[in-house]
């Protein structure tokens, strides 16, 4: 059997500086892993090549420092990885990296069985190449898996959408696209990391190499457009309140206990004052 | 053949949970809105069988047309089915703008349906406007929510958004209202679906409520430990909300994971948010969505969090909590 | 040699910190205040090949270089120096003398089962009369047909209390004035081995510290490691190898506290500002994070040594003293940054200081480290 995994870069989000007099990411100084809803579509290739006889190839879009993400998946357990960069491709929305994905599997895996992907990245969240691909290698698809089950080449699949419990069956090949509720990745061993970068290789592609030039890019690439870039207003009150903490939750309640209580349908009131004495 | 007709805004009529999530009558409001200013009908889609609830439903909240297709084969949701169903009546009519809720299914669905018709989408929208020269204004969040991109699809239609349930307000019911109705009949030759639909059943498990509470109770590294965590669930039992962490929190195995809030985790509304001892790295704001009212406890006064929120209050989270509890004991009245 | 991190060292570092955030940050306060050796998460370790660090693959190693094994101690003792102590020691100076000493047949016994850690190894040199002057050992081994019988008492032995295997540093030679010493590998299993109660420490308290006695406890004759004589060979050759675990313990230890400690200095108001806005607040940062980059740099440069085959001893002790000296100095201004706090179990630094205090004495006191690394000066040609 032979699994595709996309996966992707994405910033350490807890290290992300930002810039607030810009309104800029510093990603120049974030260092990136693995996006986990990748990581745990990973770690469900690796559980099926437990159970079958099965090739991981691990795949990804980004600059030449995604290398590192892919000695990571070769330490967990991938058989193969695959870099595709390239300048030109840098920007590409979701609608031309799904075009680009396709490509690559094409040109290096043409007989998989199943392509994974995660559900959504942490960074942009669009959760859109993986629908895209499916499209674009004309797949049977379904989107935040949490289970599989594989006989011969039916893939079995559970999965919840919108507070819906589903079970759908379809045949390789197949895309699939898994959320973070089962499948947790498994810690890499330290074997594999030093395999990883010992006698394994990335290969790397870039636009050329799998046809695109740059005209064809812009014909075919993105849709979208992003005209302006912004940062969140914040329209809050930011009425601060400091002092020991009986003080302060006193005079929280004082000030919002009505609308506290609207909200919760109770009534919240302070006790008269009249027993003090 | 098309150029005579009036341009169109669809919206996909997402019923399957109309009771919880009325974002398709949202989606219906703003197309009503937008339709306005470049002269154009709002149509609904419905797919299903007996759908006529939705058909009144859509039609006494604003729809001017709906296209509907009933018929026992749509009993139940299918990517396949209604992508294939879709893209005909697309390539028919030319819609110049598709809005869809960004529920599960419409965030699997819209993007293949994008593909499909060759445009461009912007993902979990939090605004729409119209451009001066006509175009659909697509607001979306980016780079973990801290950002609002503007979006816009120049060259090709129709133009599509998924929109964040929430986004919008509904226009109150009008039974009296009244729509072009189009009852279709299912088309032949539409491509067997490849994916098999085995078994469902509507979930009845908590973990999706948090979604909808309106009050949550959020708590941060910053509670200390697992002990002291645990009284957040106390203090949400009183304010009759629930409990959500945040990732670091999860990873220490406070919480579970289908409480985590954020990017990786479950994106909020509540009308009010406490949130103990929380940082505000960006990948968990980015799931506090439109939160009315923020309350935010934190020791250090720098925190983003308070600076997001109405009320900040400087001091130890987990002493709040315990004179929050100990006050609301005495002042609420059942 | 390598000053930058490449990718393969900046991985390693990522994944172990994952693994000690997630496994060990939420029990190190508590197996430290209970002084309880975390068993469920030795499991977790053992199939990530904590226990075999730079074993060769077959033998079930993962045959890091020395940076990546200095690496991954630090980044377990930087969220808990006990659970960093156990693998150092086990994977520094039980492992280590095995590959370097064992004979053919050793190994194959030995190495799969340490290297997968179904076996916890020590290293038992030190006695009451016998500390860094490994000439005064009193624990006796006399040939009796095909076994050896040994007898004595070996104190503070690190993973005494669970260790299955462990090298214990026996008299052979009688011979006054010509004391000969060689190194046994005893199995717990084997008769007359009996191990003390555990030692109430000061700190790394999760690590089961204990004597060990031997009464009349019999091991096979081919159980001797390298040959008869070759102890003080064995112990020096370890010692140093030890030493770089120290080292990059200590390191990891002040990290962590380095860490608590800016973390703390940002979010710690008084007179309505965050303490690290404080000059003297900064100078003991800048101070901390000179002192530990500048050991963590002295420690690459005695493992890129060690990886190059050329001596490392000199290089090793110079780590040692420092990463340790800079451990117990960083983990005290931690606690003096956290003012009362920092003296409370409340906070992790608490835990960091008493945990720093043993890099200096342990694996040769700081005062030996500084005879050896004269003695190698001294003894160098003069220039």
């Amino acid at each position: 059997m032979k699994l595709v995994v996309c996966i992707k870069q994405v910033p350490k989000v807890t290290e992300l500086p930002w810039d607030e007099k810009t309104g800029t990411l510093r990603r120049d100084l974030a260092s990136g892993m693995m996006n986990p809803a990748c990581k745990h579509a990973l770690e469900a290739a690796l559980q099926i090549k437990e159970n079958h006889n099965a090739s991981i190839t691990v795949i990804t879009m980004g600059p030449p420092a995604a290398e590192e993400m892919l000695r990571e998946a070769l330490a967990m357990g991938a058989d193969e990885a695959i870099l595709i960069c390239d300048w030109l491709l840098a920007g590409s929305d979701t609608f031309a990296t799904s075009l680009v994905l396709k490509e690559a599997i094409k040109k290096q895996c043409p007989k998989f069985d199943l392509i994974l992907c995660g559900a959504y990245t942490a960074d942009s969240e669009t959760a859109q190449v993986g629908p895209q691909l499916a499209e674009e290698l004309d797949l049977p698809a379904a989107a935040y898996v949490e289970k599989m089950e594989i006989t011969g080449k039916t893939l079995r699949v559970r999965r919840l959408v919108d507070n819906f419990r589903e079970t759908l069956e379809m045949e390789f090949p197949a895309l699939v696209t898994v959320s973070m509720e089962n499948y947790k990745p498994r810690y890499t061993s330290l074997a594999g990391l030093e395999n990883a970068f010992d006698q394994k290789d990335v290969s790397v592609l870039d636009a050329k190499s799998l046809g695109l030039s740059s005209s064809s890019i812009e014909q075919k690439g993105s849709r979208t457009r992003v005209r302006k870039v912004f940062l969140r207003k914040a329209q809050k009150g930011n009425v601060v309140l400091q002092g020991a903490a009986s003080n302060v939750v006193h005079e929280f309640l004082d000030r919002y206990q009505r609308k506290i209580g609207t909200v919760i349908g109770k009534s919240i009131e302070e006790k008269k004052q009249h027993d003090d004495k | 053949m098309t150029t005579n007709r009036r341009k169109s805004i669809w919206v996909f009529g997402d019923y399957r949970n109309y009771y919880q999530n009325r974002v398709t009558l949202q989606l219906i409001a703003r197309a009503v809105a937008l339709a306005k200013t470049i002269n154009a009908e709002v149509c609904a889609l419905i797919f299903g069988h007996e759908i006529d609830e939705w058909i009144m439903e859509y039609t006494a909240h604003g729809a001017d047309r709906i296209l509907a297709i009933d018929d026992p084969a749509l009993k139940s949701y299918s990517t396949e089915k209604y992508l294939a169903i879709i893209e005909r009546l697309a390539r028919e009519r030319d819609p110049e703008i598709i809005l869809i809720g960004a529920t599960d299914f419409g965030r699997e669905f819209a993007p293949r349906l994008a593909k499909r018709l060759k445009t461009g989408l912007s993902a979990d929208c939090v605004g729409l406007d119209i451009t001066e020269d006509g175009l659909l204004l697509q607001i979306a969040p980016s780079f973990g929510g801290n950002m609002l991109a503007e979006i816009v699809t120049e060259f090709h239609r129709p133009q599509m958004a998924t929109v964040r349930p929430g986004t919008f307000k509904e226009i109150p019911h009008d039974y009296e209202r009244t729509a072009i109705v189009e009852r279709l009949p299912l088309m032949k030759g539409l491509p067997k679906p490849r994916v098999r639909l085995i078994e469902y059943e509507r979930s009845v498990e908590k973990e999706h409520t948090i979604e909808n509470a309106s009050v949550i109770v959020c708590g941060g590294r910053g509670m200390g430990n697992k002990e002291k965590f645990k009284k957040l669930q106390e203090l949400a039992r009183l304010l009759g909300g629930d409990v959500g962490a945040t990732r670091p929190v999860v990873y220490a195995g406070w919480a579970e994971h289908n409480v985590l809030v954020g990017q990786a985790g479950k994106h909020i509304k509540p009308k009010i948010l406490f949130s103990f001892g929380i940082s505000g790295a960006i990948q968990h704001t980015a799931g506090l969505g439109e939160a009315d009212f923020i309350v935010a406890i934190n020791k250090n006064p720098q925190a983003t969090m308070l600076k997001m929120a109405d009320v900040a209050i400087v001091g130890d989270a987990s002493d709040v909590v315990n004179n929050l509890i100990k006050e609301l004991k005495k002042r609420i009245r059942e | 040699m390598l000053i930058n991190p490449c990718p393969k060292h900046k991985l390693i570092r990522d994944s172990v910190r994952s693994f000690a955030e997630t496994e060990l940050a939420p029990i190190a306060a508590e197996i430290d205040r209970k002084a309880v050796f975390p068993r469920e998460i030795i499991e977790k370790m053992r199939p990530l090949n904590f226990f075999g660090l730079q074993a060769p693959r077959e033998f079930g190693g993962a045959a890091l270089d020395s940076v990546s094994a200095a690496i991954v101690v630090e980044e377990l003792s930087r969220v808990c120096a006990a659970i960093g102590l156990c693998v150092t020691v086990h994977n520094g100076v039980a492992l280590y003398p095995f590959m370097k000493f064992a004979g053919k047949d050793q190994k194959n016994e030995y190495l799969p089962k340490l290297t997968s850690g179904e076996f916890i190894g020590a290293f038992s040199l030190t006695e009451a009369n016998a500390g860094s002057d490994s000439a005064s050992v009193e624990t006796t081994a006399v040939k009796r047909n095909n076994e050896y019988v040994l007898n004595g008492t070996k104190i503070f032995v690190t993973n005494g209390g669970v260790c299955d295997i462990a090298l214990i540093f026996a008299l052979t030679g009688f011979e006054p004035g010509k004391p000969q010493s060689s190194v046994f590998i005893v199995e717990s299993k084997s008769p007359g081995f009996l191990r003390g109660e555990l030692e109430d420490l000061c700190g790394m308290r999760a690590n089961p510290v204990s004597s060990l006695f031997l009464e009349d406890c019999c091991v096979p004759e081919q159980n001797v490691l390298g040959n008869i004589g070759d102890g003080m060979k064995i112990g020096l050759a370890t010692l140093d190898n030890g030493r770089i675990g120290v080292a990059a313990q200590a390191l990891g230890i002040a990290q962590g506290a380095y860490e608590a400690a800016v973390k703390y200095a940002k979010e710690r108001q008084q007179f309505k500002k965050p303490i690290a806005s404080l000059q003297t607040i900064q100078n003991y940062i800048a101070d901390m994070a000179t002192e530990i980059t500048a050991g963590r740099l002295l420690l690459y440069r005695a493992c890129s040594l060690k990886d190059g085959g050329a001596p490392f001893g000199c290089e090793a002790s110079m780590a040692k003293l420092y990463c340790s000296t800079v451990a117990s100095k960083v983990t005290s201004l931690a606690v003096q940054i956290h003012g009362g706090y920092g003296y409370s179990k409340e906070y992790d630094v608490e835990r960091y200081f008493r945990d720093a205090k043993v890099t200096e004495i342990y694996e040769g006191t700081s005062e030996i480290q500084r005879m050896v690394i004269a003695r190698t000066i001294l003894s160098q040609l003069t220039f």
